[in-house]
């Protein structure tokens, strides 16, 4: 009873005005949340009977889990934190928490190379037994996960949130969010129904360096929100790798920047493992590309294609054949897996055929 | 001391006949009224009208003057009738006996040195008036024989005219220029640089009569592009040719000589253009608009993201139908607009380039896609992203192919399409499409795996293969081949994001 009553405490507490997550931290580490809110009732405006009734039932309805400092469920990575999420809400199994953790992140605006890499790194990541920490965002973070969640692998998606967790931000990652509930973690420090404010970001990336042994950007700009996570991860000592990218690539500034200033390169998933000291050796996905090979006619087009994105128009030049033999050749590489193509740019997607 | 004149009024882009009565009364004090829905411009007449007469040497009876503009329920635009007024006065003053101007009928506005000047919508307004000989100010001669050839007398003062109509004095000569046909100047393809797929995206176009949006950074060339594409249309035929002379005369843009619009019309409005401009209505008379202006040839609407969204929206109706119907409280009429739309863009605010080179935050890049979708985006078949010429492309010797080339092959494909099923393949209904365009085993399986790996909508499909129909005829291939499939996919470009490494 005490328990539940402590929950329903906490997570009304975060609601309160004039109480962040510092000062929050500092009240729970001296009481306990339903003696903090009984102090605070009738001292706060916002600390009312009916503010308690409203969010318990409002965490119950959505299935919503709290823990906060001081509770037995409070994750022991977070504990010796140098800023600690006072009150966590919780959709899924905590208890993941305990495996191997990896924060991949990374550009909204991503490039199609950079989606696929992401994909591929959730994908083998999860084969490996290893949860993926991201923060469900467009672009990387969202490819990382369906990487994850598509695989039959023992690693877990852990999804960190800016909003509310009955709140689903982006729209379009809504599907994904309940996947990566259903079959992993989802985490936010915001209370149900809490819209994903501005300032909200940069503290949902301070938990997922914050949760993750290894933090790896796969695409950012040069002034991305993704460095906002690689700079709480070097605060806390958590090593920093990056996927690199073309140097014509503006998405893949960023990454290519932390490359220059030492961050270890990522190809591919062994890579991260590597650094994780997990023996990939044994490794039974390892490349099989069931991709069809291209056929000789349409080889010189996907070699165009590799050296740098192209438009129609390019390969139409570079080729010398028709344009009705190039679309040809391009509908055929797209339907194999080789290219990909947007706005009318066609690249290269998955690895490059040697 | 009653006089009626015969002359004509505008509705939209269509003539109305009607009748100018004058009474002369001395019974009252001398005065001037004029009844029958005359509106600003019309109500002018009087003051213009009794200078113009004045200043001929006549006399401006001193009387009650009353004129009836009939069926006097209808509205009367503009100055035509300043020269029906006039002479109705001086017939029912007894200058010009009534005989004179039977069987005629007089259009024109006056100047105060009674010089007869041209006015707006000749050409319909002589259209609604036959079998009756329009006289008609000899600069608006040319529109007028577009329509009625030289069944038309023509005059260039009040004056001239009385001296004909009472001394029976000749015509004068319909001026010799409005026989000749001037071919139109219109860019030609060969300046245009590379852009393999802009080209064949403006070839099958101008084939098939499939819109088309052409996707691109600023400076890629679209307008350049877009501008060519009249060139590469059949003229027009009977019919179209003088429904366009009707519009361009209503609006009061200058004719081509010869009187009729021939070749197809290039319009370009532009983005911060009001729903009113592009569609027509507004006024009194409804002038007509953009859409109905670019009636048989090319519409080009560059920045499309720009235009205001309602007035996109009222595209709609003349993309189904080919034309417009304007109804208001006190009349309706429809306006003709049966046009091929351009639409060009950038794929996203900051214009975009090379993957991974767009500058946008994502939220802006959202809007701006918003922006173009819905339902004005469904009706491009060919969407083709223009990109700015390599280096190589600009310094390679030679132009590109002629537009006389491309033009051959486009007539010849319209002519097999017209011949086959009676349309255009961008009309063929989707139910039709197995039977007017079928694929082959190659093309088919193509489709089959584009729609499987969700690269490709329902809608997309049906699209693709009348696009695909208008390749092979190009070609001159009787079933649609793998090729003509792929080369319809490509110039579908997909916006935004990549659907499959999504």
């Amino acid at each position: 009873m005490t328990a539940l009553v402590d929950a329903t405490c906490a997570a009304a507490l975060t609601e309160l005005e004039g109480l962040g997550s510092a000062r929050l931290c500092a009240l729970l580490d001296r009481a306990s949340p339903s003696e903090a809110w009984a102090s605070l009732e009738g001292r706060h405006p916002g600390a009312t009977p009916d503010a308690l009734a409203r969010m318990g039932q409002r965490c119950e309805a959505s299935g919503i889990g709290v823990v906060w400092r001081g509770s037995p469920t409070y994750p022991a990575v977070l504990a010796l934190d140098p800023r600690p999420p006072a009150v966590l809400f919780v959709r899924g199994d905590l208890s993941l928490l305990a495996g191997r953790r990896v924060g991949v992140v990374g550009t909204r605006n991503a490039t199609a190379s950079g989606r696929h890499a992401a994909g591929e790194l959730g994908r083998r990541l999860a084969l490996a037994g290893v949860h993926v920490v991201s923060g469900l965002a467009r672009g990387i973070d969202g490819c990382v996960h369906r990487g994850v969640v598509g695989t039959a692998g023992e690693g877990r998606p852990i999804g960190v949130v800016a909003s509310g967790l009955d709140t689903p931000y982006p729209r379009q990652n809504a599907g994904l969010w309940e996947e990566v509930a259903a079959t992993g973690l989802l985490l936010s420090e915001y209370a149900p129904g809490a819209e994903p404010l501005t300032y909200h970001f940069p503290a949902r990336n301070r938990i997922v360096a914050a949760l993750s042994e290894v933090v790896v950007v796969v695409e950012s700009r040069a002034k991305g929100g993704s460095l906002i996570t690689v700079n709480e991860a070097v605060e806390r000592g958590v090593p920093v790798m990056a996927v690199p990218g073309a140097t014509v690539n503006r998405a893949a500034d960023g990454t290519n920047l932390l490359l220059r200033d030492g961050a270890t390169p990522v190809l591919d998933a062994d890579d991260v493992l590597d650094a994780l000291s997990i023996d990939h050796g044994r490794d039974i996905t390892r490349r099989v590309d069931l991709r069809t090979r291209p056929s000789a006619v349409d080889l010189p087009t996907y070699r165009r294609i590799v050296e740098s994105p192209a438009t129609l128009d390019m390969l139409v030049v570079s080729d010398g054949r028709s344009l009705a033999e190039v679309a040809m050749s391009v509908a055929r590489l797209e339907m194999a897996g080789w290219v990909a193509g947007v706005d009318g740019w066609w690249e290269t997607i998955g690895d490059t055929l040697r | 001391m009653l006089a009626t004149i015969r002359s004509a009024t505008l509705l939209g882009v269509e003539g109305r006949p009607i009748f100018v009565e004058v009474h002369l009364s001395d019974a009252s004090l001398p005065g001037f009224q004029m009844v029958g829905l005359p509106d600003e411009v019309c109500r002018g007449a009087y003051a213009r009208a009794r200078a113009a007469v004045l200043s001929s040497r006549l006399v401006w009876p001193n009387v009650r003057i009353t004129v009836n503009l009939a069926p006097s329920d209808q509205r009367k635009v503009g100055s035509a009738l300043d020269l029906p007024i006039a002479l109705g006065v001086l017939v029912a003053a007894e200058v010009i006996p009534p005989a004179a101007v039977d069987g005629l009928a007089f259009v024109g506005e006056l100047g105060l040195d009674g010089s007869l000047r041209p006015v707006a919508g000749i050409a319909p307004l002589v259209a609604a008036l036959r079998p009756v000989t329009p006289v008609v100010p000899v600069a608006s001669a040319r529109e007028a024989h577009g329509v009625v050839g030289e069944a038309m007398r023509v005059a260039s003062s009040l004056h001239e005219l009385v001296g004909i109509l009472v001394g029976g004095e000749p015509w004068p000569r319909i001026p010799d220029d409005v026989w000749d046909v001037e071919e139109p100047v219109v860019p030609d393809l060969s300046d245009v640089r590379g852009q393999a797929a802009a080209r064949a995206g403006l070839e099958i176009a101008a084939a098939g009569g499939h819109h088309l949006l052409l996707v691109g950074p600023p400076g890629s060339g679209k307008t350049m592009l877009a501008q060519r594409l009249p060139g590469l249309l059949p003229a027009l035929d009977a019919e179209t040719s003088l429904e366009a002379t009707m519009v361009h005369s209503a609006a009061g843009v200058r004719l081509p000589s010869g009187g009729l619009v021939r070749h197809a019309p290039f319009r370009a409005p532009h983005h911060s253009s009001s729903m009113v401009s592009l569609v027509g209505g507004g006024n009194t008379f409804m002038r007509p608009g953009e859409a109905s202006l670019a009636h048989g040839g090319v519409l080009f609407l560059d920045e499309m993201g720009e235009f205001a969204p309602q007035a996109l929206d009222a595209l709609r109706q003349p993309l189904e139908e080919g034309a417009i119907r304007v109804a208001r409280a006190r009349a309706h009429t429809t306006l003709p607009a049966r046009f091929l739309l351009i639409g060009a863009t950038n794929p996203c605010p900051c214009g975009g380039g090379a993957p991974g080179s767009c500058e946008c935050d994502e939220g802006a890049r959202q809007r701006y896609l918003r922006r173009l979708s819905g339902p004005l985006l469904d009706r491009f078949d060919l969407r083709v992203g223009v990109h700015r010429p390599t280096v190589d492309e600009l310094v390679s010797p030679g132009g590109g192919e002629p537009t006389a080339a491309v033009r051959h092959r486009v007539l010849a494909a319209r002519a097999l399409a017209v011949g086959r099923s009676g349309m255009l393949n961008a009309q063929i209904p989707a139910a039709d499409l197995d039977t007017l365009a079928p694929v082959d085993t190659g093309a088919a399986a193509l489709l089959r795996a584009q729609l499987e790996a969700d690269l490709l909508t329902g809608r997309g499909y049906h699209r693709v293969r009348r696009v695909a129909r208008t390749v092979a005829d190009l070609a001159g291939a009787e079933v649609v081949g793998e090729e003509h499939v792929a080369a319809a996919l490509q110039l579908r470009v997909r916006l935004g994001v990549s659907r499959r490494a999504a």
